[in-house]
């Protein structure tokens, strides 16, 4: 087994940001259960995508060695920086670069100084990853990628990690309904924008605990149009493609508002 | 202090690919040179530029997106290693700008009295984004007028182009009230592309102009008609038919620079001159001047 855990998470920064906030805390606390998982399951490497690393032209996946830098998110800025550190698997990477390549799929390493990791990549790893410990390799969001191309991106890379012979841990950083307050709120008073948001996240939530795979899958697509789901669920798709298809069950550390978006911790089941 | 006022606005695209071009010291990436034509044009616009001697240039960009309302910079110097996340092969530019924050706060003041949701980017450490720091190089590259940096809050993708492009008005209305307000002496940047469909892969060589071309005979049918009216200054029909051109073309437009703009100079029914034309991965850029300061004289 090369996949050795696999976790749907958010990419808001303001748990990381203000984990103090009460309509956070379960998000808080299911990340660092979800940390605690992740850790037992002793991965050689993270497999991220992150919906906020949005690329248009082919796609790009982290081939410097380390990356290190001070972020800054360009809505929640208020709220303080993004510092990370974080060791990256090049070979896989590189790996992943030339595999996306041999699938028909235009692909670019992407190796420079100071480049912006994003806030989702920063948040996951610094719940998941405590220390940065365990190296990571990241894809892009390309834009123009629908579901089905993004879970063949992925199927590709859990192809590259089972011929390097390694442990990896998949993860998909994304958030779940997108409807966020337009207007300030007072933060200690979030929630989920609607009810119907509401009820839809925890209808795809239910079908992951039940290991209902495909119909979670099937339901993606009207999931993504009612509840104006964070890029189509594509990080979904990620964890969909990196599985084959298939996990047993599901548990939810977290379930929670990020400024009316709906967000959750997931541990699937393998 | 005598009235502000606006000299002038300039429809100012920001694709990284011409200051990749240019090959400024700025900038790590180095170049054999392409997209000659929207440089050139970008030559002319900086002599007229020179020529108005503004007191500040303020920016409107679609790639710092906002969710909760309009920002401003608001902080007096910025500076850093921008890398663009997309283009980061041609683009890894180091910057140093002064924020004109009194104008930035009062642009914001305003635009909270009308009703909008407005703020105020205080964080020392932010980093710049790449469409305005392009636009900037571009039409200033000595970096040495003060600017104003506002945010393209995502309201025309989130609620509807409509409701988006009103907000956007409103923006613009509130930002010549400030600079009226202030007594400075500005000039409007909007960083927007026209059509904007484009290729999904690089050519090895990226400055390689043999593959530069529109990537769309409709995309290039509505950037040539948008210019032309542009030129003839029919703004009011222009603004009639700007939603079409934004679905049907892609048009960057649609993020709100454009409309910011307008909406500040009062649409005026002056003809823009056209600076130059071209395009970059297969988006359709102009870059052009309406001068209010020749047309009042």
């Amino acid at each position: 087994m090369t996949i050795v855990a696999a976790f749907l998470v958010p990419g808001s920064p303001l748990p990381t940001l203000r984990p103090d906030n009460a309509p956070w805390a379960a998000l808080v606390a299911g990340y660092k259960k979800a940390g605690r998982a992740l850790a037992a399951s002793k991965p050689d490497v993270l497999l991220i995508y992150s919906t906020q690393w949005i690329a248009v032209l082919d796609e790009l996946w982290q081939t410097r060695a380390r990356v290190a830098g001070v972020h800054v998110d360009e809505n929640w800025y208020d709220y303080g920086d993004l510092p990370y550190d974080i060791p990256v698997d090049r070979a896989l990477a590189e790996a992943c670069v030339e595999g996306c390549r041999a699938i028909g799929i235009a692909a670019k390493g992407v190796d420079y100084d100071d480049f912006p990791i994003d806030s989702g990549t920063i948040v996951a790893s610094g719940f998941l990853n405590a220390g940065a410990k365990v190296p990571i390799v990241i894809g892009a969001n390309n834009l123009y990628h629908d579901f089905p191309t993004t879970a063949k991106i992925a199927a590709m890379a859990a192809q590259k990690i089972a011929a390097q012979n390694k442990r990896a841990a998949v993860i998909g950083i994304g958030g779940l309904s997108g409807t966020i307050f337009r207007n300030e709120i007072d933060l200690a008073a979030d929630h989920v924008a609607s009810e119907a948001d509401d009820a839809w996240n925890r209808r795809m939530l239910g079908l992951f605990e039940k290991g209902s795979a495909s119909e979670a899958e099937r339901l993606s697509a009207d999931y993504a149009k009612a509840a104006r789901v964070d890029m189509g669920f594509k990080h979904f798709a990620w964890i969909m493609g990196a599985l084959g298809g298939r996990f047993k069950g599901a548990e939810v550390h977290g379930y929670g508002p990020t400024y009316g978006a709906g967000a959750a911790v997931v541990e699937f089941k393998l | 202090m005598p009235k502000g006022e606006i000299l002038a606005g300039f429809l100012a695209p920001h694709p990284p690919h011409l200051v990749y071009g240019e090959n400024p010291p700025q900038n790590e990436a180095r170049s054999e040179g392409g997209w000659e034509q929207l440089r050139w044009a970008y030559e002319r616009a900086r002599k007229s530029l020179d020529e108005l001697k503004p007191d500040v240039l303020l920016v409107h960009s679609p790639h710092w997106m906002t969710q909760l309302g309009h920002h401003f910079l608001g902080v007096k110097k910025l500076s850093g290693k921008s890398v663009d996340p997309i283009f980061p092969n041609l683009f890894r530019y180091s910057f140093a700008l002064e924020v004109d924050v009194a104008l930035a706060e009062a642009c914001c003041a305003k635009a909270r009295d009308k009703g909008l949701v407005a703020k105020m980017m205080r964080n020392p450490n932010f980093r710049v984004d790449y469409g305005t720091i392009t636009t900037l190089h571009m039409i200033r590259p000595q970096w040495d007028i003060p600017v104003v940096g506002i945010s393209a809050n995502n309201s025309p993708y989130y609620l509807s182009t409509q409701q988006g492009l009103d907000e956007m008005d409103l923006l613009g209305k509130a930002t010549r009230e400030a600079i009226e307000a202030t007594g400075r002496r500005a000039v409007l940047l909007a960083s927007n592309t026209l059509s904007h469909f484009h290729f999904h892969e690089e050519p090895a060589l990226p400055e390689d102009m043999s593959r530069e071309h529109p990537f769309d005979m409709t995309g290039y049918r509505w950037d040539m008609r948008m210019i032309e009216l542009l030129r003839k200054g029919k703004t009011d029909e222009v603004f009639r038919v700007l939603p079409q051109f934004i679905d049907e073309a892609f048009a960057e437009v649609k993020s709100g620079a454009f409309t910011w703009m307008f909406a500040a100079m009062g649409y005026p029914q002056i003809p823009g001159e056209l600076h130059g034309y071209g395009t970059v991965i297969g988006t359709g850029n102009a870059v052009m001047e309406w001068n209010l300061a020749k047309a009042a004289a």
